[in-house]
């Protein structure tokens, strides 16, 4: 049986199979205990697991992820929820030097099994501390696995594998995407046929959402429907935009994407992140190193410039990597 | 400063218009967001954290204060930045995103910032904490008069960056006051459920300073209190934790539907009681109560219309202010992406 | 035979508030169970859920972002 999910209920379903088998989990989190988080990653799992295995926490998030990372080190594998990725800047050192480093500083002989499920994006008027991506900002720290899958599908093949990782995995998902009832109607590309039954999506390995010849458009999160939304307006114009969600940061399918790159030849990388030292420099040193001859055009990146995010509207709308954008930058690239 | 009846009076009317602003920014909320709910629908979007139940403290504590002083709120700053006269038009005119607001539409809700008043806020729990110490530092170093306060809720006295600061204010003896704001809910975390101890004003002892607790939500109290910090730190005395208990009428922000909090926590509204008391002790006729209200609500109508009337900013207006005084590098990049 | 599905009385608290499907967790046409989740309904901020009340094939009559009150109908179970 399947049924169409929203990517927030497809993930709580995976986190729920897994608690329901494993007392190793356990969740951790500002608001998870009575109000399920604040994006709904847990809704129902206090009143079903208990508050010792759903644990509301202070607003002190050095403390309860510090606490994910020992608790880690001594056998459980903490799932936490840490809400809005702006957040990050009061935890960060957990991040940096503990939960991602200790497994290699040990030698291979202490392991850091934890999930840190995190909200992420704008464009919904939440100004500058409230909008970020920052996934480049955890993508840059050496021995997390980052992951953003952009769909229900994803969302629950990747959670499994995330709870079934060894290590610390850091599971992103873009507010706009996942389906939380605040958010407006869901993005209709972010719903799937998902199963009843649990299964994995390996990390990774890009998807291509929608096969095409003449040019590939990267994305992550959010990105993917605005790219596949000018994939469809790109269509009209008898372009054929190939639509490649990324969807693993760390490790990142470099493969995949050249692979794409040499089909078309054309190259647009899309991004919410900011600019400059980002997933989309990335995305286009995985061809260039390889080959750069492959290439008819020099790529082009539609990202949020480096500008942090202005809370009005008219300026909010005009700097995000939206598919008008998107799909002038394919134009440019077959022009 | 004595508590006179005028100052009383000042209390009430300036509790008026903070609510009447919360008021007039709550039914412009859904305007544009039913059926189907979506933060950034409507000429109010985003998340909206309202102060109802919340104005004795701006009242009383901004009372107490001398336009030297300098404060910091946090992701729920109305009430603090209306008593403390920030400029009324200008903020709704920030809340609706217009060219006008303080902020020229970059800030919104949570990001108001009018140096005419020294009134700034963030959106990050605590993060308040650390810049207020750093004013009165400056302060100090500046040979000028002038306290800081951080204004927080008790939720955020749980963030690391509470004790850091509290410790080098302790060392340092600066003029700094941290007005923690018990309204007993971060988001749907009872305070007795996030913090080991039942006053945050009991930490004062671990840092060498001076903590108040006021349990009456009345500006009365709360303005003594207050008056009893300023003049330790005016003094050189150091430090205050002045934990203030408060209400959070409107839920943690709009659309929370409170089903966590149960009928025995239900908590007063302030103003009609301080409106009573007022009434009651012979400072304030019914009439002049009344006359008042009407004064903030028609006040606060006017604000209203100027930020709607106000125009949005451009589009391009994006790219300015990231940097003061621009920069030759980052010119060339906006000058492109405006291209 | 066939049975609605209706919006139930006690879904919401305020009788005076509306709601509105956000999702249909099934394809018009599609088979369901008695007691299977089958659509997300929003009210205000609030998602609530919507279960099928009889086994057999789904009939959407309502879709998405449409004004929904209590007592109506939205779909028939057939």
């Amino acid at each position: 049986m399947s049924r169409i999910l929203t990517m927030s209920r497809a993930g709580r379903e995976a986190l729920d199979w897994e608690m329901e088998r494993r007392d190793d989990i356990f969740c951790l989190g500002e608001d998870i205990y009575k109000f399920g988080g604040i994006f709904g990653t847990m809704d129902g799992f206090g009143a079903k697991y208990g508050p010792e295995r759903v644990i509301s926490t202070p607003i002190s998030e050095t403390g309860f992820i510090g606490m994910a990372a020992g608790a880690a080190m001594a056998g459980m594998h903490p799932v936490i929820d840490l809400a809005y990725i702006d957040f990050i800047g009061v935890c960060y050192n957990v991040l940096l030097n503990t939960a991602s480093k200790t497994h290699y500083m040990s030698g291979g002989a202490v392991k850091v099994p934890m999930t840190l499920l995190i909200g992420t994006g704008g464009g919904y008027n939440n100004a500058a501390q409230h909008s970020q991506c920052l996934h480049a900002t955890v993508a840059h720290i050496p021995g997390a696995k980052v992951v953003y899958p952009s769909n229900a599908h994803d969302a629950k093949g990747m959670l499994h594998t995330a709870l079934r990782d060894e290590n610390f995995v850091i599971f992103l998902t873009h507010k706009g995407t996942a389906g939380v009832g605040w958010m407006g109607t869901p993005i209709k590309t972010t719903l799937s046929e998902v199963p009843d039954e649990p299964y994995t999506v390996p990390f990774g390995q890009v998807k291509v959402y929608r096969e095409g010849s003449d040019v590939t458009i990267t994305g992550l999160g959010m990105s993917v429907h605005e790219s596949l939304k000018a994939a469809d307006e790109l269509a009209k114009e008898g372009i054929s935009a190939e639509v490649v969600d990324l969807r693993s940061l760390v490790p990142l399918d470099r493969d995949g994407i050249f692979a794409s790159v040499a089909k078309t030849g054309r190259l647009v990388v899309t991004d919410e992140d900011y600019l400059s030292y980002g997933v989309s420099g990335e995305v286009i040193a995985s061809v260039v190193e390889r080959d750069p001859t492959i290439l008819k055009k020099p790529p082009i990146r539609v990202t949020t410039p480096d500008i942090p995010i202005p809370f009005a509207r008219p300026m909010e709308q005009s700097i995000l990597p939206l598919a008008g954008r998107i799909a002038d930058a394919a134009r440019k690239q077959m022009a | 400063m004595a508590l006179t009846a005028e100052l009383r009076r000042s209390f009430y009317e300036k509790m008026a218009l903070s609510r009447a602003f919360d008021d007039a920014m709550i039914a412009l909320y859904w305007e544009g967001k039913l059926p189907i709910f979506s933060f950034g629908a409507g000429p109010l979007p985003g998340e909206l954290h309202c102060s109802n139940g919340a104005e004795p403290v701006g009242a009383g504590v901004c009372g107490a204060l001398g336009p030297d002083d300098m404060l910091t709120a946090d992701h729920r700053p109305h009430h603090v930045a209306v008593c403390r006269g920030v400029d009324l038009d200008r903020m709704s005119a920030e809340l609706l995103g217009k060219k006008t607001g303080l902020s020229q539409g970059k800030g919104g809700h949570m990001h108001i910032y009018d140096p005419a008043v020294n009134f700034a806020s963030s959106g990050i729990i605590a993060e308040g904490m650390a810049p207020a110490a750093g004013m009165a530092l400056a302060r100090r170093l500046q040979k000028r008069p002038g306290v800081a306060l951080a204004f927080i809720g008790e939720g955020a006295a749980n963030q690391g960056a509470f004790h850091e600061t509290l410790n080098i204010v302790g060392v340092m003896k600066l003029p700094f006051i941290v007005v923690v704001q018990d309204n007993e809910w971060g988001v749907s975390t009872s305070k007795a459920e996030s913090t080991a101890v039942e006053r945050n004003s009991d930490r004062a002892a671990g840092y060498g300073m001076a903590g108040e607790f006021v349990a009456t939500n009345d500006p009365d109290d709360i303005y003594l209190a207050a008056e009893r910090a300023v003049a330790r730190a005016r003094n050189g005395e150091g430090g205050t934790i002045l934990e203030l208990k408060t209400a959070r009428l409107a839920g943690h922000f709009m659309g929370d539907q409170q089903g966590y909090i149960p009928e025995q926590m239900k908590q007063a509204d302030p103003i009609p009681l301080y409106r009573a008391k007022l009434i009651r002790d012979g400072v304030l006729s019914e009439a002049e109560a009344d006359a008042m209200q009407s004064a903030a609500t028609e006040r606060m109508a006017k604000a209203m219309q100027f930020a709607k009337d106000s125009p949005y900013p451009d589009a391009a207006e994006a790219f300015d202010h990231v940097f003061a005084g621009g920069s030759g590098a980052f010119d060339q990049h906006k000058a492109e992406a405006r291209a | 035979m066939s049975t609605p599905v209706v919006i139930p009385a006690d879904l919401w608290d305020e009788d005076d508030k509306t709601g509105s499907i956000v999702l249909w967790l099934y394809a018009d046409g599609a088979s369901v169970k008695q007691g299977d989740l089958i659509a997300e309904v929003l009210v205000e901020k609030v998602t609530l859920e919507l279960e099928s009340p009889a086994t057999g094939t789904l009939r959407i009559q309502v879709e998405p972002e449409v004004v929904v009150n209590k007592g109506d109908t939205v779909a028939v179970i057939e």
